[in-house]
């Protein structure tokens, strides 16, 4: 059976170079569907089965998201579809932490910067799927921020010298835990802290798994479970907030 | 030993004792004040005012049921008395004629004489003038008590009259107006002796309490008519001996507290109430010969101790207050010098000497009253308080000094009063700068001058708000050239001018980023003057421009920086869109990685556009992170070493200068080089800093390159920087390029 991929992007250019990128990347049939707006991916994706992909019809695998959209922004979609089962990747010419911090917290698994050149985008959405996401030193800065702060201040945009103290920045390697009650899903471990710490200060996995003394898969580990700590936390965030505002 | 002044330069331990004395102080009144002044302060105030009044209008009752003559006096200059006014019609005709005698019912009869005059013992020379005065003052005091008086004018003229009370109408202008001026000094009394308990404070009230008394007397003496009970006459000399001795001792007690305590108050104080009781007793047990020189030598001896006492302070450091303090005693000095002198002089014209006696104590008694109400208000009152107690002293020289002319010179009086005029007016020029420059708004600061420091202090703010109290302070310092200006940790909500205008404590303003906390100045001008409430309101004016300036520039900042992200924006969405949709289409691989090379050039513009600055310690991570990925793209290994001895913001300029000239030399190795390793050693050291970027490639003879757009654009951002490249060959192989440039920014 072939496996279903989503790309939804404006560009028509971009869309095939996109797809000839997807069909290069893997070895199984694919089946692509492309999509030029927001309004079409979701009609696609209930065709599919809905935004929570469990109405026993086969779901998208893999679904990748532009951000600027003729109606809209991308990250709209990805929050929509938080429950849904398939690899999620933004695809983007913004490198900067400032337009992919809010994507990786609206539930992206990884995302591709689209100037890359063609072998490089294999390789890195090849990694993506196979759960070693990228994680530039801006953004590894922004989740220390965020995690530092108990999750809460990600809502905000970052201070200025995106918060970061320099004395901290060079001398600890572990985040300070905040003081009181976090729930577990909101802070990292000091594993976690020191990955993203050494992450932050552009070292490479490689470099990390070495300064650590493990196994470089034991720090992709990590940087998923970052990943997916982001992702929850932000969802409880959503979830305590739409309580307050009596949405729930 | 008294206490001097804590400095900021005794160190830290003195700080906290400095911040926490001054703005208790500053915020001593009005905290205490605050929560009792409703319930406490407010209903004893009210009290002892009732109090006061009462007393007045009870004063004020005993004069007018006090039976008169309605008959007033014009002094001739042989010494006799015409009668000058009446309120009887009978009297009418005879308005002109000389008074012979005065004949009582019981056939008593009171011969006609200037002592006559209603006039205060105590303001009479000549002891036995005084002594007939009061003897004869005190007959006409129990004559009016009889049913009828005869009065004898010449030519025969006769007339019957009987005494009547005054009524309260009948009190006349000048008692009234006395009697105000009494009440209101014993308020001001009541109110610094509620508002700062204390020995001081009593002891102003004991001052301001005898000054009443002066001039409840002066309200009786003024009265029209003839005839004033026989008691008060008799009593007149002591209770205003009384009262100016007290006030003399008081005065002088209170400046050895008083601002600061001297050595030796308390035996000083002793001795200075020691002399004044054996004096007082002296003078009116044994009424020595020459009574008035022992009694206005008394003053001007109290006088001149007390500024004594205020020069002494001024060795100690420098007090304003007591310096202007000293001044005011000076002048009230002066006067009375004058004074006396004019009515020493006068003694031989007994015309003159009436008059100067007369009208010069009781503008002598104003003016020292108004001092005293101006005393405790000085850094508080209105300028038309000031004004006024100058004016009062301005007219008793002026009525001194015409009186002096008069007697000395025999001018006419015209001249005599015009010279005196002119010559007071010379005085009041010369006086009220020597004065008021206590107390005079900051004239020395031009507008000029004031408007430059504002802005600079305003720019300054906007850009290290951290600093704000630091900025706060020299401001303040060039407008009002204090001799200390400390910062204090503790938040104060306005401006307060605290410990009668010695110290001034200007609230630091809030912004994002400052501390709050509050600047406290003391002694205004290098000690040489007061804050005032001017000063007060200048400094809020102040205070309220520098949030404005700085409101300002943030406005035009925040637009600024939107203007940027939005043209940052449109760049990149729009420039960039198209670019990428070019690179898809490339024909070849080199158009195509021209293509991202400018996508790339794009987004670092766009970036450095959009964020304002970026740390070195940042950029260097992301330049690894960027490089080692593209490296490792085509299979080469990245040596990356970092390091700085101190981090800095970088300057958009810098940041992107930087950025592209790795990216650039990274590209050039990429694709001319053939390298398997590079190495890049980025180094910043005291504002310097070295890149070095080496590879192992096939590159040789570097001077013979051609400097295309690629290494043409290094060398132009390298320039832009300020710095120097060269490439070298290695020893091996390869090449290595060397950037060298000083950074001079911030550093964080």
């Amino acid at each position: 059976m072939a496996v279903k991929v989503l790309i939804l992007e404006d560009n028509p250019v971009a869309r095939s170079f996109l797809c000839r990128v997807v069909r290069e990347s893997f070895s199984d049939t694919i089946a692509i569907t492309e999509a030029g707006d927001l309004e079409t991916a979701r009609a696609q994706i209930s065709i599919a089965g809905g935004a929570s992909g469990m109405h026993g019809v086969d779901p998208f695998k893999l679904i990748m998201v532009d951000l600027e959209l003729p109606d809209g922004n991308g990250m709209e979609l990805l929050a929509e579809l938080t429950q849904y089962p398939a690899t999620k990747i933004v695809t983007t010419l913004y490198s900067d932490d400032d337009h992919l911090f809010p994507a990786l917290q609206c539930g992206a698994d990884g995302y591709l910067l689209k100037e890359d050149r063609f072998e490089v985008l294999v390789e890195e959405l090849q990694k993506i799927v196979r759960g070693q996401p990228p994680l530039s030193p801006a953004i590894a800065r922004r989740l220390l921020t965020h995690f530092r702060h108990g999750g809460r201040l990600s809502g905000d945009r970052p201070a200025p010298d995106s918060g970061f103290n320099s004395s901290q920045d060079f001398a600890t390697t572990s985040a300070p835990v905040p003081i009181g009650k976090v729930p577990d899903h909101e802070r990292l471990t000091p594993r976690e802290s020191e990955v993203l710490t050494y992450l932050s200060k552009g070292f490479t996995i490689k470099e990390i798994a070495s300064l650590m003394g493990i196994k470089w898969f034991t720090v992709n580990d990590h940087i998923k479970s970052i990943y997916k700590k982001l992702n929850v936390s932000s969802r409880a965030e959503a979830a305590v907030l739409a309580t307050k505002q009596g949405l729930v | 030993m008294a206490v001097r002044p804590p400095r900021p330069a005794d160190g830290a331990a003195s700080d906290s004792r400095l911040d926490s004395g001054w703005l208790d102080a500053a915020d001593g009144p009005r905290k205490r004040k605050r929560p009792h002044l409703p319930i406490d302060h407010a209903r004893s105030l009210l009290l002892l005012g009732l109090l006061g009044a009462a007393v007045v209008v009870l004063w004020l009752r005993l004069l007018a049921g006090t039976p008169h003559l309605p008959l007033s006096w014009h002094l001739t200059a042989d010494g006799g008395i015409t009668l000058a006014a009446s309120s009887d019609p009978e009297l009418q005709p005879v308005i002109g004629h000389r008074l012979q005698a005065l004949v009582l019912a019981d056939g008593q009869r009171i011969d006609a004489s200037a002592a006559l005059l209603p006039r205060s013992p105590r303001w009479i020379v000549d002891d036995a003038e005084r002594q007939q005065q009061q003897a004869l003052r005190s007959r006409i005091g129990e004559a009016v008590q009889q049913p009828q008086v005869m009065l004898q004018f010449d030519r025969g003229w006769q007339l019957a009259l009987a005494p009547r009370p005054r009524s309260l109408v009948g009190l006349g202008a000048l008692c009234w107006a006395v009697c105000a001026l009494a009440l209101a000094l014993y308020l001001a009394g009541a109110v610094v002796v509620l508002a700062q308990p204390g020995l001081p404070a009593v002891l102003y009230g004991v001052l301001a309490l005898s000054q009443c008394l002066n001039l409840l007397l002066i309200g009786a003496e003024s009265l029209p008519g003839m005839g004033l009970p026989a008691a008060l006459v008799q009593g007149d000399l002591a209770l205003r001996l009384l009262a100016d001795a007290t006030a003399g001792a008081a005065l002088v007690q209170v400046l050895l507290w008083y601002p600061q305590r001297l050595a030796g108050a308390r035996w000083r104080t002793t001795l200075a109430w020691g002399l004044t009781v054996v004096a007082l007793v002296w003078l009116l047990a044994m009424r020595p010969a020459g009574l008035w020189w022992w009694a206005q030598g008394l003053g001007i001896a109290y006088g001149l101790t007390a500024a004594a006492l205020l020069r002494q302070r001024r060795d100690q450091p420098v007090n304003p207050l007591a310096r202007l303090l000293q001044r005011l005693v000076l002048a009230g000095v002066g006067t009375l010098v004058l004074l006396n002198l004019a009515i020493a002089a006068a003694g031989r014209n007994g015309t003159v000497q009436y008059q100067v006696a007369t009208i010069g104590s009781v503008i002598w008694v104003v003016f020292f009253a108004s001092l005293l109400m101006l005393g405790p208000f000085l850094s508080r009152s209105k300028q038309v308080l000031r004004e006024f107690m100058l004016l009062a002293g301005v007219a008793t020289v002026v009525t001194s000094l015409d009186l002096l002319f008069l007697a000395i010179l025999s001018l006419h009086p015209l001249v005599s009063l015009a010279l005196a005029v002119g010559l007071s007016l010379a005085v009041y020029a010369l006086a009220r700068p020597w004065i008021q420059g206590q107390l005079a708004g900051s004239g020395a600061l031009s507008a000029e001058r004031m408007f430059d420091s504002l802005y600079r202090a305003a720019r300054e703010l906007e850009q290290s708000p951290g600093q704000a109290g630091r900025q706060l302070s020299a401001l303040l310092c060039e407008v009002f050239d204090p001799l200390e200006a400390a910062p204090t940790g503790r938040p104060v909500s306005r401006v307060r001018v605290a410990t009668d205008g010695a110290t001034m404590v200007v609230p630091i303003p809030r912004l994002p980023g400052t501390e709050p906390g509050a600047i406290v100045l003391r002694y205004a001008r290098r000690g040489r003057r007061l804050f005032t409430q001017q000063d007060r309101a200048l400094c809020e004016q102040l205070l309220e421009q520098l949030r404005r300036a700085v409101a300002y520039d943030r406005a035009v900042e925040h637009g600024r920086t939107e203007e940027r992200t939005r043209i940052a924006q449109d760049l990149h969405d729009d420039i960039g869109a198209r670019l990428l949709t070019l690179m898809y289409k490339a024909p070849n691989a080199e158009i195509e990685e021209y293509i991202r090379h400018t996508l790339q050039d794009l987004k670092t513009l766009t970036r450095g556009l959009a964020a304002s600055n970026h740390r070195l310690s940042h950029a260097a991570a992301e330049w690894k992170a960027d490089i080692t990925q593209r490296l490792n793209a085509a299979g080469c290994d990245l040596h990356w070493s970092f390091s700085a001895d101190r981090d800095l913001t970088l300057t958009v300029v810098q940041w992107s200068a930087l950025t592209r000239v790795l990216r650039e030399l990274v590209n050039n190795i990429l694709t001319h080089a053939q390298a398997t390793q590079v190495e890049i050693v980025l180094q910043f050291d005291r504002h310097h800093l070295t890149l070095n970027v080496s590879d192992d490639g096939s590159g040789r003879a570097p001077e013979t390159w051609s400097h295309g757009l690629g290494l043409g654009g290094v060398r132009k951002r390298v320039k832009l920087l300020g710095g120097q490249v060269r490439w070298v060959e290695r020893e091996s192989r390869g090449i290595r390029c060397e950037v060298q440039a000083a950074l001079p920014s911030d550093t964080v």
